[in-house]
C-alpha cells in the first residue's frame, strides 16, 4: 500500500504532458524499462550511454581463416578492395547498428530503442536475451576504438562503410609480421533513406572526433586484457618460446595464476580451449574491438578457458566498459578512504576468513587482501548497499579469475545491473526473484509444486542461496563457473533456467521428500555428483561421457528457452507489489517496534503514520532531487544526459524502505526534509507565501539573521516544471520550526532520524499534562537544558512570534469564544483568533513585566518594583486614552478581554525592555504567564499538541471542553468586522520593517480578514523588534557604558515602547515559584475574570 | 507424513521445525553447531540466508527430530526472517548477556514471532555467553539461589539474569542462560522444547495444525534436567547443509 503511494505520488510529481523527451520515461514504472535502458542493457553499456541514431544495416565479415570447428563457412574468401568491394565474399549480418554517445554497436536481435520508435516496436523483442546481454551476432565498439571509417565505393543506391579498428593496426613485433595477421575491416551497409544515412554518418563523425580522446585511456585499459598479451604470440610457439616476448609481462588474472585454477585443467580441456580462442580472437578482434559470431557464443557455452574466463567476465557482462569509463575510480576510491572505517567494513572484516576458505588463495594474506580492498571499495561507491554477506563469496570466486580492480568494476556491474536489489538493505531484490521463481515452478512443473505445496516445503529457503551467490555456494566451484560463463553473456534469466533445471532433474526424489530436511540433502548429493555420469549404465561411450552438468546445462537452455529475459521482467512486476508490501510491512513493524521507550506514548497508529510520513518524505525528496538533477544536467548537455531518467526509477522502490538498517545512509531528514514534513502534519507549518525558497546555505543564514518570519522572500531559484515541494503544500521557514528541529536532533546529526521525530512527537504530544506541555515549549527558547533555564528578552520576543506563527490559522481546541462587553455595551462574540492574539500581546507585555534582571544585584531592586506595581493594579483605564498607537494596537481595545485594563507606567516595565538592562524570564514566570491567560492555558493544554495532525483524533483537553469549531458562528459580522478593520487602519502606523508576510489582502473576505488580524499581531511583535533593535542600536552609539544595564537612554527609548503598558500582577515572580497549579476552576472564564480583578492572587495559591 | 517413524522403531518420531534468530554474534551459530556436533569452533560456513542442520532428541516417550533453521547474522537479512520462522513449531531467541543491545533485538523477535509466526509456536528466549560472567552460569533450577545481582556488578555481564527471567515469564517464554562454549545448558534448552512441544501438534503433519492451546510457559528449571538428551553421537542424524 505504502508502495503503491509512493508510486503514485512520484507519478503526481511529474506530469508527463509537460515534461520533453527522455524525462517523459519516468513515468514508466521500472517494470517496463525505458528503450534506453533496454538498449544499455543490451549492450552492457554503461548508464552514459543513450540510443541517438539507429539503422538497419548488414555487416560482412571476412570468411574464417582457420578450419572451423563449430560453423560451416558460407562462403569464400575473397580479397578486400575499397575501390571494388563486392558485396559477394564473407559473412553476412543482417541487424541494427546503434550509435550511442561513445559506442557503435550491432545486433542481429532486432530491435530498436530510439525514442522516436514505437513502443511496440521495442516491446516485441524476440531473440534469447531480449535486451538483456549481448545477444546475436555484432559488436559493442567503443568509439575510440575505432581507428578509420570509409565510404566504400558503392552503386549509388547503397552506403556502405568500412570501419578499421585500432587493434588491426598494432604495430607487431617486426620479427614476425606473420604472427598476427591484422583482424579484417568491418564493412557495414546501412539501409535506409539517403538522408538517415547521412545523418547516421555525421553522428558517427562527431562521435569519432570526440573519441579520440579517449585512446589513451583505452589502450590503458585494454593493456590489462590477456587477449592483448595473448596474440602477441603464436599459440603454438608461446611467450615462453620466444626471446622477445619474455619481458613482456602477462597481465593479471587473478588469483588462479598463482595459486592455481581450480579444478583439473587437462579435464577441462583448456588448451583446446584456448587454442579456439586465440584462433576466434585474431579474426574477431579482441577486448573492445571483439565481434560476435555464433561461434562466440558457442565457446562461453562451453566453458571459458582459464586465463581468458576473467576479461570475457568483464567484456560480455560490461564491466568492461564501465573500466574503460572510469578507468581510475577503483585506485582513487581506495586513496580517497585510505584508514576510514565503516561498518560495512566491519562486516566485511569478519567475513573475509569465510569465503570460499577451502581455496589456497583465501588462506593467503594476498587473497584476504584483494577481496579486502575490492569488498570495501565497492562499499564507499554504493553506501546504499554497503556490504552484504554473499557478496564476500561473489567477489572471492571472481578474484580467481580477475584482477582486483576488474572485480571491482564486476562487483559494480553485478550489483548495480545484474542482480539489482539483490545486495540492498532489504534484500528486495532477492525476495522478489524467489518469489518469481516460485512462481516459474508452479508454472513449468506443477506437480513438483503441488508436492511442495502438500507438504509444506517452502522452496525459496532451497533455492535462495543458489540465487543470492550464483550457485557459488552450492554448486562445486568449476560447475558455478561454468554457469556464470553464461550469466555474465545471458543475463539473470540463466540463474532461473539453471533453477528450474535443477528441479527437474531431481523431480522424482523430490516427489519422495516430504520435508525441508530431505529436500535439501537431496539437493546436496546431487550438486556433489554434479561430475559424475549421467548415465552411468548407458552402453554408448558417448553418452556415459555425459556429466551431470552437462545435462543440466541442455535442460536448462533447450528444455526451459522459453524463459527469456522477459519472462523474468513480466514476473518481477508481478510480484513486486506484494513483495514490497511484505517487505514494507515488516520494516515498518521492526523498526516501529525498536523506538524505543518514548514512543510508547504515541498510538501504534500515529506510530505508523509517522513512518510513513516520514520515509514518504524522504522518498519523496530524493525523487524529485534525482529528476531535478537529470533536468539540469540534460539541459547542460543537450544531448548528451548523464544519466537515464529511467534508472531513477528503477533504483527508486529501494528508496524509503530502508529503515530495517536503522543506521542506513538517507534516512535521516534534514532541515528542508523536516519543514515539508511538517507542512503535512500542521497547518501552521504551511507557508502564507506559496513561494517560499529552499533553505540551504547562505540563505538559511540570511534568513536566520532576519529574525526568521515566514517565507517572504521571493526566489524562483528552479525554473523548472517540477515544483521543488512536490504535490504537498509548501512549507513555511520559521525560527520556531527552526528550534524545534534543533531540538528534536538531539543527537546534533543536522538531521533527524526517525526515532528522532518519534520521540519529538512524544514530548509534543505525549505528555498529557499542562506544565510539561509548558516546560516543553520554554525549553525550545531556554538557554540550558531543564527548568533552570533562562528565557531572555530576544527569546521572549521569539515565543510571542512562534504563537502568533502557530495560531495564524486557528488554535484547535481552545476555548470557546467568550462573550465580551466592549465599550458600547454591546455584546459580541469574540473569535477564537481575536482572543488568541490579545492573549499574545498581553503575553509579550506581562513577560517583560516579570521579567528578571540579569545580574543579581538588580534583582532585589526589581523585586521591590514589581511590588511597587500591586498599587497600580486595578486600574482599568480606557485604551483609547493611551497616547502610543502601537501601543493601541498591542491593547487591543476591541478584542482584547483584559489588555484594556491598565495604563499605569511602571518602571519596571519599561527598565525589562531597556536592552541595556538584560533581562530574563524564568520557567517558573513563564508557567505564571501561561496560566494567567485562559488562551494560552488552553493552548498549551491542548492546542498546541492538537495543532500537529497524526492520525489518531485529537486528545481531548483535559481542563477545558473545547467545543465550537474554529471559524465557527458569526464572529467576523458587525462589530467584529469593525474591529479588525480598525486594526487596519492602524497599519501604517506600524511600519513592519519588510517582515509582514505576504498575505491575502483584506479584500478577501473571511480568510483575508483572518490573515489580517494575523499579521498584525505578527506585525507587533515585528515591530517591538524594530524598537528594540533599535534601542539596541542606540546604546552602541551612546558608548560602552550600558554594561552596567541600566542606562537612561536606553531606557527612554523602551519607555516609548511600552508607555501605558499595564501592569497588572502584583505578585513577584520568585513568590509564585513552585506554587501555580493548574487550577480546575480557571476553565471557566469568569473565574479567571474575577481572579484578575485584584482577587487574581488566588489563582496562585492553593 | 514426517512422523511416520520406521516400523521397527518403538518410540514415535516427530519432525519439528525449529528457527533461530537473535542479532549477529550473539551465538546462534554456535548454539546449534554446540547441540547438532557438541563442538565448539569459528564456523567456517558463512551463512547465506540460513543454515539448515537436523539433530534428533530422544524423549522418553518419543523422538523429536528437530529440522533447525540458523539465520544469517547480518542485520538486512532479518527481512528475510519471515520465510524462516513461517511454520515453525519452535524458536530459539537468543541474545548476549554481555551485550544489553542484545536483548532489546531478541525482545523484537519475540514481538515479532508472537504476532507474525504460527500461534502455538514454542519460544525459548537463552541468554548466550555466560562462561563470559564470573558470576558463572546460575544453574537453571538454583537459579534464586546462585543469582545475587550484587554479584553482577563486577562482571562483565550486561544482562541479569533476573530482568531477562521476568521477562521470558510475563511473555510465556521458556528461559535458559546457556554457553555454547561450555556447553552448558544448551541439550537443556533443545529438551525443555521438545518437551514443550505439544503432542497434538505433534500427530499431526508438520505445521499444518499449530498446535493449538500450547502453552510454552514450561519453567525452565523445572523438567528440563529430567529429560535425558541422548541422540548426540548416535545415530549420526545430523547434516549440515552448505547450500
Ligand atoms: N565466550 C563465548 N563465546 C561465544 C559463545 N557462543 C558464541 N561465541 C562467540 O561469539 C561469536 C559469534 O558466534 P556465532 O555463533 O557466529 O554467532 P551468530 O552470528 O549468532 O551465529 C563467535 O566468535 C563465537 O566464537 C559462548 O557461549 N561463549
Ligand atoms: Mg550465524
Amino acid at each position: 500500500m505504502f508502495l503503491s503511494n509512493l508510486v503514485q505520488k512520484a507519478q503526481q510529481l511529474i506530469d508527463p504532458a509537460t515534461l520533453p523527451g527522455p524525462l517523459a520515461n519516468l513515468t514508466t514504472p521500472s517494470s517496463r524499462p525505458s528503450k534506453a535502458q533496454l538498449f544499455r542493457h543490451q549492450f552492457r553499456l554503461p548508464d552514459t550511454q543513450n540510443p541517438l541514431y539507429e539503422i538497419t544495416a548488414e555487416l560482412t565479415l571476412p570468411e574464417s581463416k582457420s578450419p572451423r570447428r563449430f560453423h560451416t563457412s558460407q562462403g569464400q574468401t575473397k580479397s578486400w578492395d575499397k575501390s571494388n568491394w563486392d558485396r559477394g565474399p564473407g559473412i553476412h549480418y543482417v541487424g541494427q547498428l546503434h550509435l550511442s554517445e561513445q559506442f557503435l554497436c550491432f545486433s542481429t536481435v532486432h530491435s530498436s530503442f530510439v525514442s522516436t520508435a514505437s513502443t511496440s516496436a521495442s516491446s516485441a523483442y524476440t531473440g534469447r536475451t531480449n535486451g538483456t546481454g549481448p545477444a546475436g551476432n555484432g559488436f559493442t565498439l567503443p568509439l575510440c576504438a575505432v581507428r578509420r571509417v570509409e565510404r566504400l565505393h558503392t552503386p549509388s543506391h547503397e552506403f556502405a562503410l568500412s570501419i578499421t579498428t585500432w587493434n588491426g593496426y598494432e604495430p607487431r613485433s617486426d620479427s614476425k609480421p606473420d604472427a598476427s595477421p591484422a583482424p579484417p575491416k568491418l564493412i557495414v551497409q546501412l539501409e535506409g533513406s539517403r538522408q538517415q544515412c547521412d545523418r547516421f554518418c555525421d553522428g558517427l563523425k562527431k562521435g569519432l572526433r570526440q573519441g579520440i580522446r579517449e585512446v589513451e585511456g583505452m589502450r590503458t585499459v585494454t593493456a590489462d586484457c590477456y587477449s592483448e598479451y595473448f596474440l602477441a604470440t603464436d599459440f603454438d610457439r608461446p611467450a615462453a618460446d620466444s626471446t622477445i616476448e619474455k619481458e613482456k609481462e602477462p597481465p593479471d588474472t587473478g588469483l588462479g595464476s598463482i595459486f592455481r585454477y581450480p579444478g583439473n585443467s587437462r579435464k577441462l580441456r583448456d588448451r583446446s580451449k584456448m587454442r579456439l580462442w586465440h584462433e576466434y580472437l585474431r579474426e574477431n578482434g579482441r577486448n573492445c574491438t571483439l565481434v560476435r559470431q555464433p561461434d562466440f557464443h558457442r565457446l562461453v557455452r562451453v566453458g571459458l578457458p582459464n586465463l581468458l574466463r576473467g576479461e570475457m567476465w568483464e567484456l560480455t557482462s560490461g564491466g568492461f566498459y564501465l573500466r574503460l569509463q572510469k578507468p581510475k575510480q577503483y585506485q582513487e576510491t581506495l586513496a580517497k578512504f585510505e584508514g576510514e572505517g565503516s561498518l560495512a567494513i566491519d562486516e566485511i572484516e569478519k567475513d573475509l576468513n569465510r569465503s570460499l576458505p577451502e581455496y589456497a588463495g583465501f588462506q593467503s594474506e594476498e587473497g584476504i587482501g584483494r577481496l579486502r580492498r575490492v569488498l570495501t571499495a565497492y562499499s564507499w561507491t554504493n553506501p546504499e548497499v554497503g556490504y552484504c554477506q554473499a557478496m564476500n563469496i561473489v567477489v572471492a570466486a571472481l578474484l580467481i579469475y580477475v584482477s582486483e580492480k576488474q572485480a571491482f568494476y564486476l562487483l559494480s556491474t553485478l550489483c548495480d545491473r545484474l542482480l539489482p536489489g539483490y545486495y540492498s538493505q532489504t534484500m528486495y531484490g532477492t525476495l522478489l526473484d524467489q518469489r518469481v521463481f516460485e512462481s516459474l515452478v508452479e508454472k513449468t512443473m506443477p506437480i513438483i509444486w503441488d508436492h511442495l505445496q502438500k507438504n509444506d516445503v517452502q522452496l525459496s529457503v532451497v533455492s535462495l542461496p543458489w540465487f543470492l551467490s550464483l550457485y557459488i555456494n552450492s554448486m562445486p566451484l568449476i560447475f558455478a563457473f561454468r554457469v556464470l560463463d553464461v550469466f555474465f553473456l545471458e543475463g539473470p534469466k540463466v540463474l532461473f533456467q539453471v533453477g528450474l533445471a535443477i528441479l527437474r532433474v531431481n523431480g522424482e526424489e523430490l516427489l519422495d521428500a516430504t520435508d525441508d530436511g530431505t529436500f535439501i540433502s537431496v539437493l546436496k548429493s546431487y550438486f556433489a555428483r554434479l561430475g559424475e555420469s549421467a548415465h552411468p549404465k548407458s552402453e554408448n561411450p558417448k553418452h556415459r561421457a555425459i556429466t551431470n552438468f552437462q545435462a543440466l546445462m541442455v535442460v536448462a537452455f533447450k528444455e526451459f528457452d522459453g524463459i527469456t529475459q522477459h519472462t523474468i521482467s513480466e514476473q518481477r512486476s508481478k510480484h513486486k507489489a506484494a513483495v514490497m508490501e511484505n517487505i514494507e510491512s515488516f520494516a515498518k513493524r521492526t523498526s516501529i517496534r525498536n523506538l524505543g521507550p518514548e514512543s510508547k506514548k504515541l498510538s501504534q497508529n500515529d506510530l505508523g503514520f509517522l513512518y510513513d510520513r516520514f520515509y514518504a518524505v524522504l522518498y519523496e525528496r530524493s525523487q524529485r532531487a534525482q529528476i531535478l538533477q537529470v533536468e539540469a544536467e540534460r539541459k547542460a548537455k543537450a544531448s548528451r544526459a548523464a544519466r537515464g531518467p529511467d534508472e531513477i526509477v528503477a533504483a527508486a522502490p529501494e528508496m524509503g524502505r530502508v529503515a530495517l538498517g536503522g543506521a542506513a545512509n538517507g534516512t535521516a531528514m534534514e532541515y528542508d526534509a523536516f519543514r515539508e514534513f511538517l507542512a503535512g502534519v500542521a497547518k501552521w507549518a504551511v507557508t502564507d507565501s506559496p513561494s517560499s525558497p529552499v533553505r540551504g546555505g547562505d540563505e538559511a543564514e540570511k534568513q536566520r539573521g532576519n529574525g526568521g518570519y515566514f517565507g517572504s522572500v521571493r526566489s524562483r531559484s528552479l525554473p523548472s516544471t517540477i515544483n521543488p515541494w512536490g504535490s504537498g503544500p509548501e512549507p513555511a521557514d520559521h525560527d520556531f520550526m527552526q528550534r524545534l528541529f534543533a531540538k528534536w536532533d538531539s543527537d546534533h546529526m543536522g538531521a533527524l532520524t526517525l526515532q528522532n521525530v518519534v520521540y519529538g512527537f512524544a514530548a509534543v504530544k505525549g505528555n498529557r499534562d499542562i506544565m510539561s506541555s509548558i516546560s516543553y515549549f520554554f525549553s525550545l527558547y531556554s538557554d540550558s537544558d531543564g527548568d533552570g533555564g533562562k528565557v531572555d528578552r530576544e527569546g521572549i520576543l521569539r515565543i510571542s512570534e512562534a504563537l502568533l506563527f502557530l495560531s495564524r490559522r486557528g488554535v484547535p481546541g481552545g476555548p470557546p469564544p467568550s462573550p465580551v462587553v466592549n465599550g458600547e455595551g454591546e455584546a459580541k462574540v469574540q473569535s477564537k483568533d481575536e482572543q488568541f492574539l490579545g492573549a499574545v500581546s498581553a503575553f509579550i507585555r506581562r513577560c517583560f513585566e516579570y521579567a528578571d534582571p540579569d545580574h543579581a544585584a538588580n534583582q532585589a531592586a526589581s523585586g521591590v518594583s514589581l511590588l511597587d506595581v500591586s498599587d497600580d493594579n486595578d486600574g482599568d483605564d480606557d485604551a483609547s486614552s493611551k497616547p502610543a498607537s502601537e501601543d493601541s494596537i498591542l491593547a487591543r481595545p476591541s478584542t482584547n478581554t483584559f489588555g484594556q485594563t491598565s495604563a499605569s507606567r511602571h518602571v519596571s516595565a519599561n527598565a525589562a525592555l531597556d536592552p541595556g538592562s538584560p533581562v530574563h524570564i524564568t520557567l517558573p514566570t513563564f508557567r505564571m504567564l501561561v496560566l494567567a491567560d485562559e488562551t494560552l492555558e488552553a493552548f498549551f493544554d491542548s492546542g498546541f499538541a492538537n495543532s500537529f495532525n497524526l492520525v489518531d483524533a485529537p486528545v481531548p483537553s483535559s481542563t477545558i471542553t473545547s467545543s465550537s469549531p474554529f471559524l465557527g458562528g458569526n464572529a467576523f459580522s458587525g462589530g467584529g468586522f469593525s474591529g479588525s478593520s480598525g486594526v487596519s487602519a492602524a497599519q501604517p502606523a506600524i511600519s513592519p520593517g519588510g517582515a509582514g508576510a505576504g498575505v491575502v489582502g483584506p479584500g478577501k473576505g473571511l480568510r483575508g480578514m483572518l490573515d489580517n488580524i494575523v499579521t498584525d499581531g505578527m506585525r507587533v511583535a515585528a515591530e517591538v523588534r524594530r524598537r528594540m533593535d533599535e534601542a539596541q542600536k542606540e546604546l552602541d552609539r551612546g558608548g560602552g557604558g550600558g554594561v552596567g544595564g541600566e542606562e537612561d537612554e536606553g531606557e527612554e527609548h523602551a519607555g516609548d515602547l511600552l508607555e501605558g503598558a499595564e501592569a497588572m500582577e502584583s505578585r513577584s515572580a520568585k513568590s509564585v515559584e513552585g506554587v501555580i497549579e493548574p487550577v480546575a476552576g480557571s476553565a471557566s472564564a469568569s473565574v479567571l475574570e474575577e481572579a484578575r480583578d485584584g482577587k487574581g492572587s488566588t489563582m496562585f495559591e492553593r | 507424513m514426517t512422523d511416520s517413524a520406521a516400523p521397527a522403531a518403538p518410540k514415535p518420531s516427530s519432525s519439528v521445525k525449529l528457527v533461530l534468530l537473535g542479532e549477529a554474534a550473539v551465538g546462534k551459530s554456535s548454539l546449534v553447531l554446540r547441540f547438532v556436533n557438541n563442538e565448539f569452533q569459528p564456523n567456517k560456513e558463512p551463512t547465506i540466508g540460513a543454515a539448515f542442520l537436523t539433530q534428533k532428541c530422544q524423549l522418553p516417550n518419543r523422538t523429536i527430530k528437530f529440522e533447525i533453521w540458523d539465520t544469517a547474522g547480518q542485520e538486512r537479512f532479518a527481512s528475510l526472517a519471515p520465510m524462516y520462522y513461517r511454520n515453525a513449531q519452535a524458536a530459539l531467541v537468543v541474545y548476549d548477556v554481555t551485550k544489553a543491545s542484545s536483548i532489546t533485538k531478541a525482545k523484537h523477535w519475540v514481538a515479532e514471532l508472537q504476532r507474525q509466526a504460527s500461534p502455538g509456536i514454542v519460544i525459548a528466549f537463552v541468554g548466550n555467553k555466560v562462561d563470559l560472567c564470573d558470576d558463572d552460569a546460575p544453574e537453571g533450577e538454583a537459579a534464586e539461589g546462585g543469582e545475587a545481582e550484587g554479584e553482577e556488578d563486577a562482571t562483565v555481564r550486561k544482562v541479569s539474569f533476573k530482568e531477562a527471567k521476568a521477562y521470558a515469564e510475563e511473555e510465556n517464554l521458556l528461559f535458559f542462560e546457556t554457553s555454547a562454549k561450555t556447553g552448558h545448558n544448551v541439550s537443556e534448552v533443545f529438551t525443555a522444547i521438545a518437551n514443550a512441544i505439544p503432542e497434538t501438534s505433534l500427530k499431526t503433519s508438520r505445521g499444518a495444525a499449530t498446535g493449538a492451546g500450547t502453552q510454552a510457559a514450561i519453567s525452565a528449571g523445572q523438567d528440563g534436567s529430567k529429560v535425558n538428551l541422548n541422540a548426540r553421537g548416535g545415530d549420526k542424524p545430523q547434516e549440515g547443509c552448505a547450500c
